[in-house]
């Protein structure tokens, strides 16, 4: 709403992104964390840290004694990726650390669960978020953290180059 | 649920994303029409939601957490996702349109299933 009125129309914020870098400067120069492509990286962590919560939160309530192991891990990675998404939402140099280590320790998490998956399958009679690699969710867990990653890299150099 | 009225659910839902992906590639920000979509996407979930409650009696084993949770889910979805791209003035808006566009569509894949 607030840049809605400084840039005084949609085209051209499209057409003026130097002013809109230079307006961002007087607030946190990590709010360019949410902003941009960040905001579409921004909403999908939020659909997952979503969906995952009410998905954890389901196996929880309902069925958590069927694989304990792989509900356990659920509740994990939706508590990881709401850390994530209030993080990217927050936007300064504080929770732009802590967002960095949320999707090391994602990406972390999507290879040693998946590779779990496959050589402990007794564990995930029941599937996870993060068992074989995300596959239940088109694999989006085990890109998602390597592109915020480089989204974080770039809004971070960004930041140290001005 | 209604089949018809799943169809129509899934319609609106695809023409959402594909409009847009569409958008996003013109390197477009979000405009009334796109936003208003957003919106009659979100009333018909919301009539599915009401539907949902008014017709659960006729179902049988149906999980009423796991139903709903998932109605809910993608209520709030597709009411964030418009609050944000109203917000954000670049094509990175209909960016946002785009990936819960997607995610109701698989979510209505879900909602079918478990009713059947």
């Amino acid at each position: 709403m607030k840049k809605r009125n400084d840039d005084g129309g949609a085209r051209a914020a499209a057409a003026s992104a130097k002013k809109e870098r230079a307006a961002k400067r007087n607030r946190s120069p990590f709010s360019a964390m949410h902003t941009g492509p960040g905001r579409a990286l921004t909403a999908v962590y939020g659909v997952f840290a979503l969906s995952a919560t009410a998905r954890a939160g389901y196996q929880v309530i309902r069925e958590f004694d069927v694989a304990p192991v792989a509900y356990s891990l659920s509740v994990i990675a939706a508590v990881i990726y709401i850390v994530a998404t209030i993080c990217l939402v927050i936007g300064n140099r504080v929770s732009h650390r802590i967002a960095i280590g949320a999707c090391l320790v994602e990406f972390v998490g999507v290879i040693i669960v998946g590779i779990l998956s496959f050589t402990h399958p007794e564990d995930f009679a029941k599937p996870s978020v993060w068992s074989s690699f995300g596959s239940g969710y088109g694999y989006i867990p085990l890109i998602l953290p390597l592109v915020g990653l480089w989204w974080l890299y770039l809004v971070g150099r960004r930041i140290r180059t001005n | 649920m209604f089949t018809v009225f799943t169809i129509v659910l899934y319609a609106v839902s695809a023409v959402l994303a594909i409009w847009s992906i569409i958008e996003t590639i013109r390197n477009r920000p979000a405009g009334t029409l796109l936003l208003g979509a957003t919106a009659v996407l979100l009333l018909l979930l919301i009539v599915q939601l009401v539907l949902s409650i008014a017709t659960f009696g006729s179902t049988h084993g149906i999980d009423p957490l796991l139903y709903f949770g998932y109605v809910i889910t993608a209520i709030l979805v597709i009411a964030l996702a418009g609050f944000w791209a109203f917000a954000e003035l670049s094509r990175w808006g209909p960016g946002v349109l785009a990936a819960a566009g997607l995610t109701v569509i698989v979510m209505i894949e879900r909602l079918d299933q478990i009713w059947q």
